[in-house]
């Protein structure tokens, strides 16, 4: 793998380590499978890059992604609180729905950002730094300073309450936590994170794109899974931090099988790779503890 | 104080599968009074005190908390008043989170959600000193997940829990049902510490007549979603277990056979 290549991973994997990092709050936090995502993060990127066309400040027009993302969050939210659609079909409809959105949003299937100011363009050549290191440093810095945030919010009064939403309902409800207000905001957090990482996306690879989004639940879900099986911890900061490495990880991991000549796999065996990954990071756990217990066992006898 | 007026509960309303849980349930309970509450299996013990704490709407009738009409107030939206101890002991807390951020919950019942830290050194202390009372050894497991620990030892942090925000009243349901008699000895015990000391004013609903007789200064007990009896004071003092079966047997009025087993082998 050439270092242009290596980088270029690096990017990606910190840019989807902030759908990590939301697909952790819903699958994890509040026991809430939301495939919103799939619709949230390609309308994070759908927004900010029409804005950025129509020439509007491109930290507005991110900001403006993630709040439209997190709206979407909302949407599914309600679907489930309201009317009791089941959480996984609530977040089916919303996705659908947003694919046409997206569609209406750009007006057409794509918007090339080649040309436009992106959230780069006033780092470009800081501290002298070639332009392809600045790239990955803007969101490790992202990726990171999100991430410490949402672990913060974990660990503060309100935060808790919502980990104990999805943990136990009665009991939350019992001590005077309101169940749906924290649902709300959880999804709300979380979508408008994958919407920050669709608006980055669009930023620093030149375009949106009405199917960016497609698979973004199973590769949040696969950064999630690797993080948590190679770091144990109780910690709210190194879980969620782990989700960041999980996800650079994984496409390390995909990057190299598609680049190793003698497994000849092509761009387009994408999604069997990804599958592979995410049962071996399911696997992995489960036998590394039955091998445990054999070694224990024999050290009895 | 706690009253219920003319309180009714019917599940499905409208429904063929329509049932009358409560019908009619007019109780007054003076503050600091603990009150057993027994009853066979569908009575509607723990409908009347899930409808006081608000997890369940009353169809008709009021409750009152002192002379505050809480009948449209949500569950959380009581829970400034009440502490609640659940017969499931997996149910009063949260398996995932550790001790000391299930306590942390509790240190917060009734306050909003806040950005500040769930948890701080000034709270340790207070959780440590509290555990410390069960004798346990809970007190130097602040960090465990709270999944870790057997059942009598979750039952005995929700009872703890319940007590570390003041609040005027407690709902028992069945809380010592699912543990072992020793265990269960021990719940009780602290119960009685805690509210001697805190002066609530407590519903327990038990399956045990003895449990029922032994503890609190009241017994009523429930049939088909109204109160047949109400026991009181020196009445009550000179009251057996078989007394109470008798009583029973009286009151329902159709006369039916007492076939309950749990009624009768609580006893």
């Amino acid at each position: 793998m050439s270092l242009f290549s290596f980088l270029g991973t690096l990017e990606i994997g910190l840019i989807y380590g902030l759908v990590a990092i939301g697909v952790y709050l819903t699958f994890r936090i509040l026991d809430f499978p939301d495939l919103t995502v799939d619709g949230s993060f390609t309308l994070g990127a759908a927004v900010t890059a029409t804005l950025i066309v129509m020439g509007v400040n491109v930290f507005l027009a991110t900001l403006a992604g993630t709040i439209a993302a997190a709206c979407a969050g909302l949407v599914t939210a309600w679907l489930n609180l309201r009317f009791d659609i089941l959480h996984l079909l609530a977040s089916i409809l919303t996705m659908t729905a947003l694919y046409t959105i997206n569609l209406r949003v750009m007006g057409k299937p794509n918007v090339a950002l080649i040309m436009e100011p992106t959230i780069l363009t006033p780092f470009e050549g800081m501290f002298g730094l070639p332009d392809m290191y600045m790239r990955v440093i803007f969101v490790a810095v992202c990726a990171i300073a999100g991430g410490l945030l949402v672990a913060w919010f974990l660990r503060t009064q309100y935060g808790l309450a919502m980990r104990a939403v999805g943990s136990n309902k009665r009991m939350a409800q019992a001590n005077g936590i309101v169940v749906k207000q924290k649902v709300y905001a959880g999804l709300a957090l979380s979508n408008g994170l994958v919407g920050l990482a669709g608006a980055l996306f669009a930023q620093t690879n030149g375009f949106a794109d009405s199917t960016m989004g497609i698979g973004t639940i199973v590769v949040g879900l696969a950064a999630v899974i690797i993080g948590q099986s190679l770091f144990a911890s109780r910690s709210m900061y190194v879980i969620v931090l782990s989700c960041i490495v999980g996800s650079v990880l994984y496409r390390l991991a995909v990057s190299m099988a598609l680049n190793a000549d003698f497994l000849g796999f092509s761009a387009s065996d994408l999604n069997l790779i990804t599958a592979v990954l995410v049962a071996l990071a399911l696997i992995f756990p489960k036998l590394r503890n039955e091998w445990k217990a054999k070694q224990a066992a024999r050290k009895e006898a | 104080m706690i009253s219920c007026k003319e309180l009714h509960v019917t599940f499905n309303r409208g429904l063929p599968t329509e049932k009358l849980a409560l019908r009619g349930i007019d109780l007054t309970i003076p503050q600091g009074e603990f009150v057993t509450v027994i009853g066979s299996n569908g009575a509607g013990k723990s409908t009347l005190l899930n409808t006081i704490a608000g997890d369940i709407n009353s169809t008709k009738g009021q409750i009152l908390f002192g002379d505050r009409d809480v009948t449209k107030l949500p569950a959380t939206g009581r829970t400034a008043d009440i502490a609640r101890v659940f017969q499931d002991p997996l149910a009063g807390t949260c398996g995932d989170l550790t001790v000391e951020e299930n306590m942390a919950l509790a240190y917060g019942r009734g306050q909003r959600g806040r950005l500040s830290s769930a948890l701080n050194s000034k709270m340790r202390k207070v959780f440590r000193e509290q555990l410390s009372r069960l004798n346990l050894g809970l007190e130097n497991r602040l960090e465990s997940e709270m999944g870790l620990l057997s059942g009598g030892q979750r039952q005995s942090v929700s009872l703890l829990m319940s007590a570390l925000q003041p609040s005027t009243i407690l709902l028992l349901d069945e809380h010592t049902a699912a543990l072992d008699p020793k265990t269960a000895a021990l719940i009780m015990d602290i119960t009685s510490q805690i509210i001697a000391e805190k002066q609530l004013t407590v519903m327990m609903v038990t399956h045990s007549m003895r449990q029922a007789l032994d503890h609190g200064s009241r017994t009523i007990m429930l049939h088909e979603g109204k109160i047949i009896f109400d026991l009181a004071g020196e009445k009550r003092a000179g009251y057996e277990v078989k007394d109470l079966l008798n009583l029973f047997a009286q009151a329902k009025s159709d006369g039916e056979e007492l076939d309950d087993d749990k009624l009768l082998l609580g006893a």
